[in-house]
């Protein structure tokens, strides 16, 4: 095997400088609400004014702080493959497979700390919303073990991910399969996706299908 | 009850330092199906207590502040 590269100029990402705001925010929510709540557990009373804040005020912000830092993480790929179904989907990301998505994570056509999301989120706004919340169906789907291997999406591939980047790419219109107006309307109408038929999957059949069992 | 609702909430933001010192998957499960409900459930116990000693209560008439004049 060969070995890699090494030096500074090859360390992606730059070493961390301390905690940002966003991780010190729920904490610090956190800390005099759990001061309160000891309190309240040992006495067994809390006067008015520490009750309203010890479990209410500091726990929900504390909630509303974590429920940010949660959003903003979860777009990493680190997150997406610490389950154990995504963990090989996750893996044949760095290997030279012919997949759609080791071709854009190999080339660095596409940022390597957010490439799940980048492609899976959909474009816009909206897209992060419904990511977030195809986000929450995972969840309730690990959890209650309701999931099938081979992995399916749910729905057809949203285009918008691979058009935001690519529609106004020279080498893109240049293509002359893509200038045919057939192929556009039926790729506009979602009749129709990029990978599959034109190009490669987007990941390889032996990674959607592996991934521990549910439990 | 107090006692209940400070477990209940104490609990919960076991959850709010388990993601902010590590978010991965687990831990998001845990913050959003374990943690949340806990926290609803221990403010709504909170809140039960505090209307039982009156708190969300108008006094009646007679016990209520006359203005000056």
């Amino acid at each position: 095997m060969e070995s890699q590269p090494t030096g500074p100029l090859f360390t992606w990402p730059p070493p961390s400088h301390g905690l940002t705001w966003l991780e010190i925010l729920p904490l610090l929510a956190a800390a005099p609400a759990i001061v309160l709540l000891v309190q309240g557990l040992v006495r067994g009373r809390l006067p008015q004014p520490a009750g309203v804040a010890g479990v209410v005020f500091f726990p929900i912000a504390a909630y509303a702080f974590a429920g940010l830092l949660l959003m903003e993480n979860s777009k990493q790929v680190q997150f997406c493959g610490s389950c154990h179904v995504m963990t090989p989907i996750l893996e044949s990301l760095s290997h030279d497979n012919g997949s759609l998505a080791s071709i854009h994570y190999m080339r660095g056509r596409v940022s390597h700390d957010e490439a799940c999301f980048v492609c899976h989120s959909g474009y816009g706004i909206w897209g992060t919303v419904g990511a977030k919340l195809a986000g929450v169906r995972h969840m309730f789907h690990t959890v209650t073990g309701h999931y099938d291997r081979p992995l399916k999406l749910n729905g057809p591939f949203d285009i918008d991910s691979c058009l935001s980047c690519h529609a106004r790419s020279a080498n893109f219109r240049a293509v002359e399969a893509h200038q045919a107006l057939d192929l556009q309307e039926a790729l506009v109408s979602r009749q129709m996706s990029c990978t599959g038929v034109c190009h490669p999957a987007g990941h390889p059949d032996d990674a959607i299908a592996a991934g521990a069992p549910a439990s | 009850m107090i006692r209940l609702a400070c477990l209940l909430v104490l609990a919960s933001m076991a959850a709010v330092v388990l993601i902010a010192v590590q978010t991965t998957g687990t831990n998001a499960i845990v913050f959003s199906f374990v943690g949340t409900p806990l926290l609803a459930a221990g403010i709504a116990v909170y809140g039960i207590q505090r209307w039982r000693e009156g708190a969300f209560r108008s006094p009646p008439p007679s016990q209520r502040k006359r203005s000056p004049g």
